[in-house]
This record gives C-alpha cells, structure tokens and sequence, in this order.
C-alpha cells in the first residue's frame, strides 16, 4: 500500500516481541534503508540487536551486496543492481530477521579495548588554545583554558565525578563513520552517559588521539583534524595510514563495530611514549580482550530498580546543569 | 613519467568506481567527479576504463612527458595544447618525451577534463582503489592535489602504441556538457509523508536550483528551500530542526542532504554518516554531469525517475564506457 506518490517504504516487518517493526527505505539506486521502528531514538538496545542482525547478513557474504554502514537505529545496504535485485536483498535481511526471534537470540560479539587517557594534557590544551586565540576568544565552553568544567557543568557534575564516570563505564561502538577510522562511542552504563552540546563554530585542528564528547558520543580522534567535541584529554592512537604495525596490516582501523572502550587514567608521558611504539618501533602491544554482550542480561540490568534510579538521579543533575552552563 | 609544471586549480589522481566498502569506516569512494570522460579517455589508450588519469579542475595544468606515450584528453575544452600545439579531444595521440601538455581554463560549460595515459597513472593502489580523497589527505598521489615539481609515474603498457594511435570516440557518444544541468534522481530515504510535504517533493523536483560556489569534491551545495518543505516542526530526540534526524549512514555518492535549509548533494569525498535527513538521490549513471556542473555557473534540476530506470542507465553507461564506442 504506497503512501503517496513519494512514499519509499519498499516493504516492511511487523513488530514482534523480539523486534521493532522493520522499513526497508528506498535509498538511491545502489542503497537500501532498513530501518527499526518508527521512532527518532538512541537506544543501545536497538544497537545491539541491528548489529547482530548486521552480523548475520555479513555471514552471508552475498553476492552483489558491497558493505553494510549501521547507525544506531538504521542500517544502509550499499549493493550492486547490477548483479543482484532490490526484492532479493529485501528477503535476504528478512531471512537474518527472523532468524533471530527472541531477545535471547541477541549475543553479539564484542572486545573490549583497553586505553590510557592523559586528562587535559598539554597537546588537547593547545588545541582549546588555538580555538580560543583564532576562532573564538569569549568561547563559553573553555575554563581555565580548557573544556572539563565546561563538560562537568552542562551535566550538573564536578570535574572530578565526571573524570570518575568517564573512566568508569564502557563505551560502546554502534558503528564508525564521519571520519576515516572514526568510531562513535555511547556510555554502556546509562548512569554515566554524560550529553555536551559541541563547539560552536568547530575548531580548525585537533590533534591525533585527542577525546572529546559531543552530545552523548565520545570520540577519539583518528588522525590530525578540524572538530567540534569538547575535550577530555589524550589517549594512543586507534588509526594508522600506513599500516605497518601489526595491529593494523589489515587496514588502517583499530575499531569494529560493538567494540567496547574502556579508558584508565595515565600521565602524559605514558600516552606520548607509546606513540613511538605504535608508529615507528610498531613494538606497541594493544590491551584488547574478546567479549560478548548479552542484549537480555544488558535489558533486565538497565531496567533494574538501582540503575533506574541513578538514570534519574543523573538526569536531574544533568537538567539543572544546562540551565546553568552558558549557551555556545 | 609525468613531471609537473603546474598543478593549475586543482589535479588530482582519479580512477573509477573509486574506494567501495569503506563507508563504515568514514571513508567515502572518492573517485573520478566525471567517470564517463574518464571512462572514454582510458578506452581511447587502451586502458581499462576505471584505470587511475589526471583530473583538471577549472584549468591550468601543465606537464612534460619524460618517456614517449599515448595519451589522450576528455572531458570539457580547456583548449589543450602540446608544445603550443592545439590538440584535439576526444581522440588519442602519441607524445614524445620531453613533449610539454598545456591546459588553459573552461569555457562557457562544463568543469573538468581528464588525461589518460596508456599503461595508467601508477600510484599506489591503496584500500582498493588509486583515487584521491582530498578532504581525508590519503590516497592517489601523497593524498593531496598535484603541484609543480611533482614526478608522477606511468603504468606499464604492453600494446602495440600504433594499434592505438589516432583513435576517436564516435560523436554521438561524446558528451555534451549544459549550464542547466538535469540530474535523475530517486526518491528516498526521507520523503513525504514523514519527512518532507509533498509540495515540498514536487518543488525538489521541479526547481531549478543555481550550484553555490561553496560546493567543492565533498559537496555541492544548492539554493535554500523554504520551511514549508518540511512536514514536521522538529527532528526529535535528532535535534531541534526539523532537517535532523538521528545520525544514519549517507548513501554515497549521490544523496542529497538538507542541512538546515540548504540542499546538499553528497558526493565523492562526502561524509558518510551525520544527523541530516536525505530526501532524494542522484542516480549512479547521472554522477558524472554533477563533475561538469561549475559552482557559481551552472544549476541542476532533478527528473524523478524509477529503479528500473536507474538500472537501465548504468546498463547503457556501461555500453558508452567500451571499444564499442570507438569510431
């Protein structure tokens, strides 16, 4: 049943217990939108779920399709129609849907990757300089020639609770983009998912390794670049044009999809040091350990009492906080 | 090899179809802006038509050749010359070493020319593909636009330079570049009813609309369109306009993003992801005029077309872009 003469849902899934209902949107004439429900949300819920499924069809290696690019609650089919049929593709994903019926279906595949983090160290504060000297100098957003009381006031926090929960949750990858190697990282634990709003206007450079957050996404940076997140500090680096460390001579990508980061404080020294082991002695030995994430075990944690009442106690912290920040 | 004299406006190493399946990556396909001048320069010298060529943007290129080749030159006239000899387009020809090639500027349409050379441009083939992208600073040439004193190598050739000397492109084949440019496009991800008024749809696909001269190898960006195109009052948990939307993957190249008011088409270098709602999307066989379209200049115009027109453009482009259309 088309809904107008523009209406470009293909086809669609009803919803069932397990899942949202599914869209598939016509995207151009080498790309398909599947899309999960209705509504504009971000919920690392659907995250899970959508790579699972993403998973799956990547399992098929069928013929015609080039690659997959999930966002949190859409999935772009990048294909050729050349050799294989919008329809086809169509029942291929509803073949992976429904397959996984059940929450109990959804065990992704997720490592988690260790990082050392440099707060405000002297490399991320030239960047804020710099900002402040060519773009911006009555920039609301830096303090005391930085951006932590900034972060900490938009959340209602002191800098030293936000450092705390930075450190304290995982953050999770719903999917790369944007930036070559770039990957957008969402706070597992909900009770630490601090929100900026980011630079206005974006800053001209950042440099390599720099962390920031914008809105709730924290992102390392891959390579040198302009940028518009607030800045944590410093960790190593997760991108590498050249591959020639062992860690990328597969490509130049650290991350995939459903990494999970976990950063642990370390001084300055530390972070610069490593760099030389990654990109010239390439000796460097990543902390990475393999995982899985159980969307029913994340499910049932998230909607307990404890950690619904600390979503609560957060955002309330986290409403006065941005009444009180200065607008950008 | 092919010693720079001048890297004019903007030269850049370009092949076809450019970097695929590192979109999930943040790394678009980049690739050449027009690949059917591309397309038939390379038949013309005997190569692969996707094979790596130099890229002129707006004018004023100029190389010598250290080696003998054959080379050939597409795309629109910028009037080129060797040794302060007009050369033809369209039409392949043996160069000498030592022979200098010499680009002048665009006329009144069309913006990019292309010089192939047989046996290629050799530059490392890096994730798949030869293409520059000049927004990220990686691959082709040291990943950046070709300046005076750069030394680019040439591919090995292995036929007869006779066998291909003197070839022509059939005239009908030959492209014909316009100021209103007329881009077929789809309808899609975001339209009416959820997104977008269906007025808002009919005035996309019906307005001609000027390139603005902010557009460049990311991006060409077009005349604002009025709040009335929108059929909601805000993006949500996406943002507070109405043009936002949840961040999701861009369909590049091709999509045409609202930024704000501002339509913009997503093309080689573009994101690959962002929080901008995408009503329609330039069909792949169509890409190649958006590369003849001069910011400031020319204005596009979409036609609203169907996916099966769409797959039977890419059929038809992929007969041009053969010997047969050799004279």
């Amino acid at each position: 049943m088309k809904n107008g003469k523009f209406d470009v849902v293909l086809d669609y899934m009803p919803a069932t217990q397990g899942r949202l209902e599914v869209l598939f949107r016509q995207a151009g004439d080498g790309f398909l939108q599947v899309e999960y429900g209705r509504e504009q949300r971000a919920l690392l819920q659907d995250s899970f779920r959508m790579l699972a499924i993403n998973d799956r069809i990547a399992a098929k290696n069928f013929n015609g399709l080039i690659e997959t690019v999930p966002g949190i609650r859409t999935n772009l089919l990048h294909f050729d129609p050349g050799k294989v049929t919008v329809a086809k593709l169509i029942d291929m994903v509803k073949e992976a849907e429904d397959s996984m019926q059940t929450v109990d279906d959804v065990v992704l595949e997720s490592r988690i990757i260790n990082l050392p983090i440099a707060f405000e160290d002297s490399e991320t504060k030239k960047a804020v300089e710099k900002y402040a000297k060519e773009v911006r100098s009555d920039a609301p957003n830096i303090i005391n020639g930085y951006n932590l009381e900034y972060i900490a006031l938009c959340n209602g926090l002191t800098v030293k609770e936000v450092k705390e929960m930075f450190l304290s949750t995982e953050w999770f990858n719903s999917g790369g983009g944007f930036w070559p190697g770039g990957a957008f990282l969402w706070a597992m634990d909900p009770r630490c998912a601090l929100v900026v709003p980011k630079y206005n206007p974006p800053r001209t450079w950042t440099p390599e390794g720099a962390v920031g957050i914008g809105g709730p996404c924290v992102f390392t940076y891959t390579t040198p670049t302009g940028g518009g997140y607030q800045l944590f500090g410093r960790t190593i680096p997760v991108f590498q044009f050249a591959c020639k460390h062992p860690m990328f001579k597969d490509g130049p990508f650290l991350y995939r999809n459903a990494d999970r980061v976990k950063f642990h404080e370390a001084t300055e020294k530390e972070v610069v040091e490593i760099y030389k082991h990654v990109h010239e002695k390439t000796d460097y030995e990543y902390n990475i350990e393999k995982g899985v994430i159980k969307a029913k075990d994340y499910i049932e944690w998230f909607d307990s009492e404890k950690i619904q009442a600390g979503i609560k106690l957060l955002k309330e912290k986290q409403e006065k906080g941005i009444k009180a920040a200065p607008r950008l | 090899m092919l010693k720079v004299i001048n890297g004019g406006i903007e030269t850049l190493v370009e092949d076809w179809p450019g970097r695929l399946g590192y979109l999930s990556k943040g790394m678009s396909a980049s690739g050449a802006m027009d690949n059917v001048s591309l397309g038939l320069a390379n038949i013309l010298v005997g190569n692969k038509p996707g094979e790596a060529g130099i890229e002129i943007t707006g004018g004023f290129f100029e190389a010598e050749f250290t080696e003998d080749h054959v080379i050939a030159v597409s795309g629109t006239d910028m009037q080129p010359k060797l040794n302060d000899i007009s050369i033809p387009l369209f039409e392949s020809i043996q160069v000498n070493s030592g022979d200098k090639i010499q680009f002048s500027h665009i006329g009144k349409v069309g913006f990019r020319s292309y010089l192939a050379v047989a046996g290629g441009i050799d530059v490392p083939v890096y994730l798949g593909s030869k293409s520059t992208c000049v927004f990220g600073s990686y691959g082709g040439f040291e990943g950046r636009v070709l300046k005076a004193g750069d030394e680019v190598k040439i591919g090995e050739f292995s036929v007869d330079s006779d066998k291909v000397v003197g070839n022509k492109i059939k005239p009908d084949v030959v492209p014909e570049y316009q100021n209103e440019i007329v881009l077929r496009a789809m309808p899609g991800p975001n339209t009416s009813p959820d997104y977008v008024t269906e007025e808002g749809m009919e005035l996309l696909f019906s307005r001609t609309s000027k390139i603005q001269h902010t557009s460049n190898r990311s991006a060409y960006r077009m005349e604002e369109l009025p709040d009335s195109f929108y059929a909601r009052s805000d993006g949500g948990v996406g943002g507070s306009h109405p043009s936002n939307i949840v961040d999701h993957a861009y369909a590049i190249r091709g999509t045409l993003n609202i930024c704000g008011n501002t339509p913009i088409l997503l093309i080689a270098d573009g994101p690959t992801l962002g929080g901008y709602i995408c009503p329609i999307h330039v069909i792949n066989a169509d890409l190649w005029k958006v590369g003849q379209g001069a910011p400031g200049r020319d204005y596009f115009k979409f036609e609203l077309v169907t996916q099966e027109e769409a797959v039977s453009a890419r059929h038809t482009q992929n007969d041009i872009l053969s010997d047969r259309s050799l004279l």
